[in-house]
């Protein structure tokens, strides 16, 4: 199993970065609120939003049928993928078919999420990564912390000896707009050359057979132009009924996810370009499971990053500690409700806080999703110590007499009992904190006596 | 049973559309849907002009002394050529639709041109009528017609990033600066 706390541990050995972190993101999310507090009608949004994507999801086989049948008569290719493995093969068949060699890939989390860059770069083929933060992570051997902002964990001056290493920019510059110059010089080559681009697919609408993308640097449309056949990722929760409901979220993603009015690129697809291709693949890989267990709700997520933006958890250990592909509340939601024996303990990395609901533009009640899976994260083999050790408790609660017994017992102990076994490594509570001093008597005792007085 | 089939079954027999989310609430519109576009595009990054006198001076001056031209509005220049994966300093684009609240332009491609110009020209003017901006995205979605969509997007500035430590960049892939040229209404 993961085990969040001691990757915690790891990020927060480094204190100023830690606190770094926290404030950088804590930047972010206030950005979103102030952006939030723009519109009068937010909180009515957010709620339209969770509605919609509660109906598109409950009825999905319909929607994911319709928006077939209208991608296919727009020209857009359809496959279907069931799981990672699928999904990847489907995308190299692809590629094979055009001879492709050379791939820019947008962000996608589901990209990530199936392991396709490893997958296709054990197959020869050269695929960069053309978001910012994304090709920062990938020449750094990383893994992306944050599904908006991958690079949050990196300083700008370990960007500057990523850079220096693999594209010869000056050693020890560090100025931002010098690293996103060089960045742009280096990735126009990789576009300009390429043979296939991969993108993901933020919204698919069901009623116009089109998808939308969303970007800031305008990788996608840059990628999908050059290249001669352009495939898509999708989730199947990714559909909505149409354009429609599309105002809906197109005014709440970049609010929430960076504070922006919209994301500086909005891009539709809906037919191939003249010559090319154009492929959807259309991905379940455990998500038709979630919808049947209580977690369903998880699906409605936009993939907008506030919540870790907001989660005094995620900012304090960082987006790897969770040891999965998306981090903070709604990733520890999908990795426990698809894997709890590996990631049980990422129902734990939660203060119940709630601020997360608070600011999901889909209305999705993570924090009472983490309190539920807490109860099925218990029932795992990587908690029966804990178990047993609860049981007893509970036991020893549910028998008074025995309880006085051994409080009393403890209260005489205690000044003996050396503090090398107090605190002794078992005591996790003790690592920062003194037990406070038992009280010479019960309250049961005092009780007693103040009524006898009587 | 290939996987379509095994995920549409997995999602269940029912196949219907549920019910249709009602919008019910006000939504936010502005005294002045000029001013407050030109507001939000300059908080990405676009600068805005209203044009008084003649169109094609502003244009040129806009242009200015830029090596390479591609004017898809032929009112600079009568006719214009493009090539896919052409660098180019400025392209020179209509629009009939924009956002108040955002100051997005909706930019359709209409297969006139190679989509790699949107992304290829460093510069990006914008000609658009005052009465073509709307307040929302929820009224800008009612304005387009899909059915003659191949690619189009809505643009709010400059291509940016701010993925090194939140410091905000223009000119990340993208166009580098982006100028909306707005043609007051005639009914003013
Ligand atoms: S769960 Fe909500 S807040 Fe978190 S990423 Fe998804 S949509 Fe955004």
């Amino acid at each position: 199993m993961k085990n969040h706390a001691a990757e915690a541990e790891k990020f927060v050995a480094d204190s100023a970065r830690a606190h770094w972190h926290d404030e950088a993101l804590w930047y972010v999310r206030r950005k979103r609120d102030v952006a939030a507090s723009q519109l009068p009608e937010w909180e009515e949004l957010r709620e339209v939003a969770g509605k919609i994507k509660k109906n598109t999801v409950e009825n999905l086989a319909y929607y994911l049928e319709l928006f077939e049948r209208e991608a296919q008569n727009n020209g857009i290719e359809i496959y279907w993928a069931m799981d990672a493995r699928e999904c990847n093969e489907t995308v190299e068949k692809i590629l094979r078919e055009e001879g492709a060699r050379r791939i820019v890939k947008s962000k996608s989390m589901l990209s990530e999420e199936c392991g396709l860059n490893d997958y296709l770069q054990e197959r020869g083929y050269e695929i960069v990564d053309t978001d910012l933060g994304e090709r920062i992570v990938q020449l750094h051997g990383d893994r992306p912390s944050h599904i908006v902002l991958p690079a949050i964990h990196l300083k700008k001056e370990d960007v500057s000896e990523i850079f220096h290493e693999h594209m010869a920019t000056r050693k020890g510059e560090s100025d931002p707009e010098y690293l996103t110059k060089e960045a742009r010089k280096s990735l126009r080559r990789s576009f300009l050359e390429a043979d296939a681009a991969i993108t993901g697919v933020n919204f698919a609408l069901a009623r116009e057979g089109a998808f939308v993308v969303c970007t800031n640097e305008g990788n996608a449309d840059l990628g999908t132009a050059m290249a001669g056949v352009h495939i898509a990722c999708m989730g199947i929760e990714k559909v909505i009924p149409s354009a429609r409901e599309l105002g809906v979220f197109t005014r709440l993603l970049a609010r929430s996810a960076t504070g922006q009015a919209v994301t500086t690129y909005t891009s539709h697809f809906r037919r191939p370009k003249a010559g090319g291709r154009l492929c959807v693949v259309i991905v379940d890989n455990g998500r038709s499971g979630l919808l049947s267990s209580g977690e369903s709700e998880a699906l409605s997520c936009m993939r907008c990053g506030a919540c870790m933006n907001s989660c005094p958890v995620y900012r304090r250990s960082g987006g790897h500690s969770y040891g999965s592909t998306i981090p903070g509340p709604i990733g520890s939601v999908l990795s426990a409700a698809g894997n709890m024996d590996e990631f049980a303990s990422l129902p734990f990395a939660c203060t119940l806080c709630a601020s997360c609901d608070n600011v999901c533009p889909s209305s999705i009640a993570l924090h009472d999703l983490l309190y539920g899976l807490r109860e099925d994260a218990i029932k795992s083999e990587a908690y029966r110590g804990k178990r047993t050790l609860l049981k007893a408790a509970a036991w020893l609660l549910l028998h008074p007499s025995l309880y006085a017994f051994v409080m009393n017992l403890y209260r005489r102990l205690y000044p003996f009992i050396p503090r090398r076994i107090l605190y002794g490594r078992w005591n996790v509570w003790g690592r920062e904190r003194e037990l406070p001093e038992p009280a010479r008597r019960s309250f049961a005792q005092i009780y007693e006596e103040m009524s006898d007085g009587k | 049973m290939g996987s379509r089939e095994k995920i549409l079954s997995a999602l269940g027999t029912a196949r219907n559309r549920g019910f249709e989310v009602e919008l019910s609430f006000p939504i936010l519109s502005f005294g002045d849907r000029v001013c407050a576009f030109v507001e939000n595009l300059k908080k990405a990054g676009g600068e805005s002009i209203v044009v008084e006198g003649e169109l094609s001076k502003i244009l040129a001056r806009e242009v200015g002394d830029a090596d390479s031209v591609v004017d898809t509005t032929s009112i600079l220049y009568g006719s214009f050529s493009y090539k896919k994966g052409e660098e180019v300093d400025v392209a020179i684009l209509g629009a009939d639709l924009a956002v108040a609240e955002n100051g997005a332009l909706w930019i359709d491609t209409e297969d006139r041109y190679p989509r790699s110009l949107l992304t290829l020209a460093r510069k990006i003017v914008v000609i658009l009528e005052e009465d073509a901006i709307v307040d929302t995205m929820h009224q800008a979605y009612e304005r387009v017609d899909f059915s003659k969509v191949s690619y189009a997007l809505f643009m709010s500035g400059p291509s940016k990033t701010a993925d090194i430590e939140q410091s905000l960049v223009f000119g990340a892939h993208g166009a580098v600066a982006m100028t909306a040229v707005l043609i007051p209404s005639k009914r003013a």
